[in-house]
């Protein structure tokens, strides 16, 4: 009868999660800052690098800023509402302060999962927002339609499931293992392998390590499969990496429950 | 099956006051059915709880060798209790650092799971952490805090309205109400990280209270307090309890606490329940001893007090004897008639020294069967 209003919830935590990093201002500014600096030097760098070659694996330059844009909308959204989470999980489980997450009569891979909003993250949001207005109008042949509305934020969505698919399961193996602080590393190299285009992994290792990060772990489709969508044609043979990329989200997303309610059997939380 | 259930209740009804559950009348009866009977809030039986804990060794090498083996440990937390608390009993839970006061608790919030056993509070299973449950229960650790840390309580206290959804005026309605009588009202608007223990224990309680639960754990709700502060505490506890009836389970290491609080105290060492009675039982129960005070009218104490039980204190013209229970009726008459004695006391020791007494002993016995344990060859 007394659902909690899980959008209720939410929007509390967002508020309060600005009202603190509000009290903390210069933190909030120089993250902010600092985040949105280091994806405007990388731009830079893929700038130079396009004075030398027009195109790489067949993206040219503001095609490939499109997918550069996309990185940033993903890797903005998670770090904003997933990645303080899954490092906290771990504190949670160390310290025995997930015993106050199991007594709130709401599910509690929700409540772990979006506690805090780390706003600063979504700077990049808008940087990426800009990119992609100025990319995709220089894109040769480009021609909008109502699809690329539609598609394009869904599979962004999408792909930040996936990745936070990947992250809780792996946060939610601290409660086995009493401490996981390799997430930042994971992080790094997840995101490393993701942003580039699968077309450069070719050869006797690259298809392999291709096949494994499409199929096995579906880090690749996350950004590729958005940026596709807006940086080349709409055409059939997206379909099926398109298809893929549905069911290998709905899968990392069951997935990653099931792991993280087998985790929480087994807490044992934390003496005293 | 059906029709057997209506007879039963049939012939049940025809009673006017069942006062003892029957399986036998009620063979489908759920455990919610029988709760609602006995009016039992907390019912526990034989619930187990051990961890399995690593046994690191000592130095490099050894810690490099336990990466590819492992040393494993039982440690037995809870073993095996059962105890019943009814709906609006304040029971104090007493037991030396250790015992599974703590562990019990968080079995109870369904925070851990249970090795065995079996435990109902309210008619759910608490570990299978329901909605239904969680709603209706509130754990409070004075070692935790649930609180967000740079926030202002307030802000903590809307989070919980939402999470339990309360309405608002309710709401409102509960949080002046208990802001009131803990004399906080003024500290609302201050991150939590700046209160002292005390202010930020009672903004634990209010948080712990809104959602009005039936059931209250609290895990030494006191500990680092100040007289004063504890003394606020308990103020509180009683007077809302008394008001809400509700069902309270409280460990603390404080006598104040319980003295003032609990009429009934459960006492629990090394993970079992030896003692489940009144606070004044337990003195009867486990001192074997009362002490004697003695004023004498003579300008000369006798010398040789210590042939009527042990010398405590010789404060002339006072003396303090402890004196075997057994005994005190010959030691008291005796000294009377060898001795002009103007003034006598005879009391019970504190129960502080009684309860420090009784841990002690079960510590000892605990040791005695875990040596003679490991002494018992292994086949
Ligand atoms: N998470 C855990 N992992 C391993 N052992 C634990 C854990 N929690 C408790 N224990 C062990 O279980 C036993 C009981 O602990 P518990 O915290 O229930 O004691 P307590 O009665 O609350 O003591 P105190 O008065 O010190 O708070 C202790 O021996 C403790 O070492
Ligand atoms: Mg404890």
């Amino acid at each position: 009868m007394h659902h909690p209003s899980y959008l209720g919830v939410f929007l509390t935590f967002a508020r309060n999660s600005l009202i603190r990093d509000m009290t903390f201002r210069a933190n909030f500014l120089i993250e902010g800052i600092s985040s949105v600096s280091w994806m405007i030097m990388n731009l830079g760098f893929y700038t130079l690098v396009y004075r030398f070659t027009p195109s790489i694996a067949d993206w040219d330059k503001y095609e490939f800023f499109v997918f550069i844009s996309t990185t940033m909308f993903v890797n903005s959204l998670v770090q904003a509402f997933f990645m303080p989470n899954a490092q906290e999980l771990s504190e949670l489980v160390r310290t025995g302060g997930l015993d106050f997450a199991l007594l709130k009569p709401i599910d509690t891979q929700f409540l772990v999962s979006l506690q805090r909003v780390n706003w600063a993250s979504l700077g990049n949001f808008f940087v990426a927002l800009l990119l992609l207005a100025y990319a995709v109008p220089r894109i040769e042949g480009f021609e909008l339609s109502p699809w690329h509305f539609l598609l394009y934020p869904l599979y962004i969505v999408l792909g930040v499931f996936i990745l936070y698919s990947v992250m809780i399961a792996l946060a939610a193996t601290s409660i086995w293992l009493g401490r996981n602080q390799s997430l930042y590393d994971f992080w790094f190299y997840i995101t490393n392998f993701s942003r580039y285009p699968m077309e450069i992994y070719e050869g006797t290792w690259g298809t392999p390590l291709r096949q494994l990060f499409t199929f096995v772990v579906p880090i690749l489709v996350v950004i590729n499969v958005p940026a596709r969508i807006m940086a080349k044609p709409l055409v059939s043979d997206q379909v099926f990496l398109a298809s893929f990329a549905m069911l290998a989200t709905a899968i990392s997303l069951l997935g990653s429950r099931w792991v993280f309610k087998q985790a929480l059997l087994s807490y044992r939380s934390a003496s005293s | 099956m059906i029709k057997a259930g209506a007879k039963a209740r049939g012939q049940q009804s025809s009673k006017p006051c069942p006062s003892t559950f029957r399986p036998d009348l009620y063979p489908d009866a759920h455990w919610s059915a029988y709760n609602l009977l006995i009016m039992s809030a907390i019912k526990i039986r034989g619930l187990k709880k051990s961890y399995r804990v690593y046994r690191k060794k000592e130095g490099l090498l050894a810690s490099i060798t336990g990466l590819f083996q492992r040393d494993y440990r039982e440690v037995d937390a809870v073993k095996g209790i059962d105890l019943d608390v009814e709906q609006g009993e304040f029971v104090a839970f007493l037991g030396p650092n250790g015992a599974g006061k703590t562990t019990t608790l968080k079995l109870l919030s369904g925070v851990i799971s249970p090795t065995g056993g079996a435990a109902s509070v309210l008619g759910h299973t608490p570990w299978l952490r329901e909605n239904e449950y969680r709603r209706r229960f509130a754990l409070v650790m004075g070692q935790k805090n649930q609180l967000w840390w740079d926030l202002p309580a307030q802000e903590s206290f809307r989070l919980h309205q939402k999470i339990y959804r309360i309405d608002s005026s309710e709401f409102q309605r509960t949080r002046d109400e208990l802001v009131d009588l803990l004399e906080v009202g003024q500290l609302l608007g201050q991150p939590v990280r700046e209160l002292s223990l005390g202010e930020r224990m009672k903004m634990e309680l209010t948080a712990a209270l809104l959602h009005s639960p039936d059931v209250l754990f609290l895990d030494e709700p006191t500990i680092g307090l100040d007289v004063i502060a504890q003394h606020n505490i308990q103020k509180f506890l009683k007077h809302y309890q008394a008001m809400r009836k509700i069902t309270i389970l409280l460990t603390s290491h404080y006598m104040k606490d319980v003295a003032a609080l609990c009429r009934r105290v459960v006492i629990i060492a090394h993970g079992e329940i030896v003692y489940d009675g009144s606070l004044a039982g337990i003195v009867d129960r486990f001192s074997s001893h009362k002490v004697l005070t003695l004023h004498f009218a003579e300008e000369r104490m006798p010398s040789d007090l210590a042939r009527y039980g042990e010398v405590l204190e010789i404060v002339e013209p006072k003396a303090k004897l402890r004196v075997d229970r057994s005994s005190i009726a010959k030691v008291l008459s005796s000294v009377l008639a060898n001795h002009a004695v103007e003034d006598v006391s005879v009391e019970d020791p504190p129960l502080e020294e009684v309860i420090a007494d009784m841990f002690a002993l079960t510590a000892k016995n605990q040791a005695d069967k875990v040596a003679a344990e490991s002494l018992t060859p292994s086949p």
